[in-house]
């Protein structure tokens, strides 16, 4: 496999408005939906009186929870089947009609009556009542080796602080949307989301229909970031009884106000971490983490999971605690978990440099850990070291005190910290096939946020068959296709890599001796050892022959070739070694010494995940999830009204974002890494920016005018006040 | 919970008010009908099926349903449709072929500037008018194009898109 800088697969439909987002299928007849939203943060709902709405020009149907009766039960159903309110805006009601304004006026014509209880609007109102979590993901909620206690007792330094991080939201641009209709017993979805085959699979049980009966269409998504899932079934599932109770297609799109309250964001987070030390080596950590969920179902980040394995340490204790608050419902969100654990294990390493008398570059390499030590088991392959050295190389950081403190007015600063992402797979099948002409279609149904899949799907065929990829065409986000991963947690490419390639394999044994079996042909009596793919022709190495793929196609198959690939997911019981991609990421910053604003001016980041198929696309994601943790941690707050347990500011006047002018210089290093325990070598990459940037600017930020900030975004009213040393740096 | 509906509607056959407008988009002239408090964006987006002008927010927020109205660029979700009679449209779909690219479509490509493409069609269109700006910088070019969102991160390849077709 060769890495190569392809353009994107669907570039030039994207960049001539060509691209089709599910969204925008417009059958005939298509009704629009709104969502009624609840006006209180808890209690029941009473009553729906609808007998005026129906009157209005252009209504077509309302969907309550009588019509969710219809429904199994499930945790897709709860919301619709159960009149309990959990937080502001949760929906009570769906309208349909001809057009979206006239839906929007009968659904203002619907009278909704409510019976209040007494909400938890904020994590800090009901501590006393956290509960621990079993499981964090797929990691036990709460570990312990080694005897924290006494080493922290023994320690010659240690570092105990708070930190906290606040509620984000993943806003896509493309709101959650569905078209939907019925084909008799049958369902056609067109929806923005993440997981078709999960999708259909939930859509089956709710409904109690099979899922061959059921087709869920994805192939463009605007964007996801981890809330195109779970917590958008249930209004779809709405939308698709508007549609059978009318026989019409019904199209349901969120607002943007929406996509704060109904389809997830990242958990707010209080940490409190303590690091012992002795001669400048962790000796202990204790990492424990209370985070909010919603009232109606919990859910936990791995926050204080990587503080368990990131370092060398043989004393660690983390646990996770959840507070249940009347609030929407978090899921996970770019770096989920690494993203607010490394933010807090990160910081606390850069001030424990600063107390040891020790560049926090060196602190990390003195505490390397050469295996899993949660574990015990090895790597599969670990090149954070050389992160660390080639980052720092790259962007000076060991001349950096030599460096001018003061550029105008602003206040300079540097910082730097690690990122780690686990890399993982699940199971996967895709079909290639090959035409008589040697064309290829690869066909697999997962989905493309926009991370590249379409891209890697076809180039991971293309180059294994020696076909360029003008003769490649890619099919995804379609269940008709063979059962694809969904699309979360850096784990798509890794996951179609050894089904594609389980595929052409069999396409090269076939091609490769029916080339050979032809006693006249070029390649007659050749071994199938003998000969390689390149360049539409199979060549024989040891010689110079050489035949088209097209000829020897026509002559034995011209209707073409078709190979069906299967790979396995990750089987973490089994593993004999622990998979993880890395990073270590350098910052420089300045504070406006007069106003407080904080500026990224410079990152550099340098990442070691396995091998890297296609450097163009994996600079984007890179780039891409730094980007997004800038956002983390200069930008992103959604709060909470105390009193009415509204979102405060839904829109992007209020929640702010990266934009074009908050841009740093990027400089990216990927090293390549050779992983014998990983098919091809292949780690995911999405989430890896994402992390660790947060602390390298909170360190940066300390750097510059001398104030530890230990919470997240860090604003510029952190940065004015007589604690801030920037007039004299 | 109860829920009281009529035992079955008939939505009352009031026609709703509808004024004409004349548009011309991409160069072909629509005489249309639409609502008085349509926008500009639903006329061309639902209306017209012209689906490469995107719904971001609706509040102007995020500049995904950038086109542009006699070169100069407008966020057509606050748009009032009614007030741009024989206005003259520019979207996507008009600035260049899969055969014949507009030179910043070319270079999105050539520069990856973009991921999920929900926010292309804005950018391309709000790069193509500031290009006419005559933006001196990259910073300036970074401060003409922050109306217009990306949450992929496509940021720099974005500006140096732009950058190379402004000879930066």
């Amino acid at each position: 496999m060769n890495a190569h800088s392809h353009a994107r697969y669907e570039a030039l439909l994207k960049v001539t408005g060509q691209a089709r987002f599910e969204g925008e299928i417009a059958p005939a007849g298509l009704l629009h939906a709104t969502l009624i939203e609840a006006p209180i943060a808890c209690g029941e709902l009473v009553s729906v009186d609808a007998v005026e709405a129906p009157t209005r020009p252009g209504f077509a149907t309302l969907v309550t929870h009588d019509d969710s009766a219809s429904l199994k039960s499930s945790a897709a159903t709860t919301l619709i089947r159960e009149t309990a309110i959990h937080f502001h805006g949760q929906p009570v009601a769906l309208v349909a009609a001809s057009t979206l304004a006239e839906a929007h006026d009968a659904a203002r014509a619907v009278r909704i009556a409510t019976a209040a209880r007494p909400a938890v609007t904020q994590m800090d109102q009901a501590l006393g009542a956290a509960i621990a979590p079993e499981m964090v993901g797929r990691f036990p909620a709460a570990t312990r080796r080694g005897d924290v206690a006494t080493a922290l007792g023994e320690a010659e330094l240690v570092i105990r602080n708070r930190y906290s991080t606040q509620v984000n939201n993943h806003h896509p641009m493309e709101p959650h949307v569905v078209v939907c209709w019925w084909e008799g017993p049958k369902a056609v979805v067109h929806t923005s989301t993440q997981a078709i085959f999960a999708t259909r699979a939930t859509i089956a049980q709710a409904f109690d229909m099979p899922p061959r009966n059921i087709r869920v269409l994805a192939r463009f998504l605007g964007g996801g970031f981890g809330c195109k899932g779970q917590l958008w079934w249930p209004w779809m599932f709405w939308a698709m009884l508007a549609s059978r109770k009318t026989g019409r297609p019904v199209r349901l799109e969120l607002s943007r106000a929406q996509m704060f309250t109904l389809v997830g964001r990242r958990q707010q987070t209080e940490q409190d971490l303590a690091l012992g030390f002795a001669n400048g080596r962790l000796t202990a950590i204790t990492h424990d983490v209370v985070a909010q969920t919603s009232a109606h179902t919990d859910y936990s980040d791995s926050t204080a999971v990587y503080s368990r394995l990131l370092y060398a340490c043989p004393n660690v204790s983390t646990t996770h605690r959840l507070v249940r608050t009347n609030e929407p419902q978090p899921v996970p969100m770019r770096a989920p978990g690494t993203a607010p654990g490394t933010f807090a294990l990160e910081s606390a390493m850069d001030e424990a440099a600063e107390r040891l008398g020790l560049d926090p570059l060196d602190l990390r390499v003195k505490n390397f850990a050469d295996h899993d030590q949660e574990t015990g088991r090895p790597w599969s392959s670990n090149s954070l070291l050389s992160c660390y050295r080639v980052g720092a190389e790259r962007f000076g950081w060991a001349d950096r005190q030599k460096r001018k403190k003061r550029d105008g007015r602003w206040t300079i600063g540097f910082g730097m910290a690690t990122t780690l992402y686990p890399a993982i797979r699940q199971a996967c099948r895709a079909r290639v096939r090959l035409n008589g002409d040697a064309s290829l279609v690869v066909q697999c149904g997962t989905q493309d946020m926009g991370s590249g899949t379409y891209t890697a799907l076809g180039q991971i065929a293309a180059d294994a068959l020696g076909i360029p990829m003008a003769k490649v065409t890619v099919e995804l986000g379609d269940t008709w296709l063979p059962d694809g991963p969904f699309s979360g947690g850096s784990q798509v490419t890794a996951s179609i890599f050894p089904a594609v390639q389980s595929a052409t394999a069999q396409l090269r044994a076939m091609l490769a001796s029916m080339a050979a079996s032809d006693a006249n042909g070029p390649l007659g009596g050749k071994t199938s050892d003998d000969l390689d793919f390149e360049g539409e022709l199979i060549r024989s190495r040891s010689s110079n022959a050489a035949e088209r793929l097209s000829d020897v196609l026509a002559r034995t198959a011209p209707d073409g070739l078709v190979a069906e690939g299967e790979s396995a997911a990750t089987d973490h019981p089994k593993l004999a070694a622990t998979g993880m991609g890395h990073g270590a990421v350098f910052v420089e910053i300045g504070v406006d010494s007069a106003l407080g604003e904080i500026r990224v001016r410079r990152v550099c980041a340098a990442f070691a995940a396995g091998r890297i198929l296609n450097p163009l696309l994996a600079r984007s994601q890179y780039v891409g999830g730094l980007i997004g943790g800038i956002g983390m941690a200069l930008h992103e707050q959604t709060l909470t009204d105390r009193a009415t347990g509204c979102i405060l500011g839904k829109s992007f006047a209020d929640y702010l974002i990266p934009v074009h002018a908050d841009m740093p210089e990027f400089d990216i290093a990927m090293i390549e890494e050779d992983d014998p325990h990983l098919p091809g070598s292949v780690k995911g990459i999405g989430m890896l920016g994402s992390a660790g940037i947060q602390a390298a600017i909170a360190s940066a930020v300390h750097d510059a005018i001398g104030k530890r900030i230990r919470h997240l975004p860090i604003r510029i009213e952190d940065c004015l006040g007589p604690a801030c040393d920037t007039a004299q740096r | 919970m109860t829920v009281t509906q009529p035992p079955s509607h008939d939505a009352r056959e009031r026609t709703p008010p509808r004024i004409a407008l004349s548009l011309t988009i991409n160069a072909m002239r629509y005489e249309i009908e639409i609502s008085p408090s349509a926008t500009l964006l639903d006329v061309i987006r639902d209306q017209l099926g012209l689906t490469g002008t995107k719904k971001g927010c609706d509040m102007g927020g995020c500049g995904a349903c950038t086109v542009l109205v006699a070169g100069r660029r407008v966020v057509s979700c606050l748009a009032l449709a009614a007030s741009f009679d024989d206005a003259v449209v520019t979207t996507i779909e008009g600035v260049g072929t899969a055969d014949h690219l507009h030179p910043l479509q070319a270079a999105f490509i050539r520069h990856d500037a973009l991921q999920c493409g929900y926010c292309t069609s804005g950018q391309i269109l709000s790069g193509i008018a500031l290009l006419s700006e005559n933006p001196g910088s990259i910073a300036e070019i970074r401060e003409g194009m922050s109306g217009n969102l990306c949450r992929c991160g496509a940021h720099p390849s974005i500006v140096a898109a732009i950058a190379e077709v402004a000879g930066l």
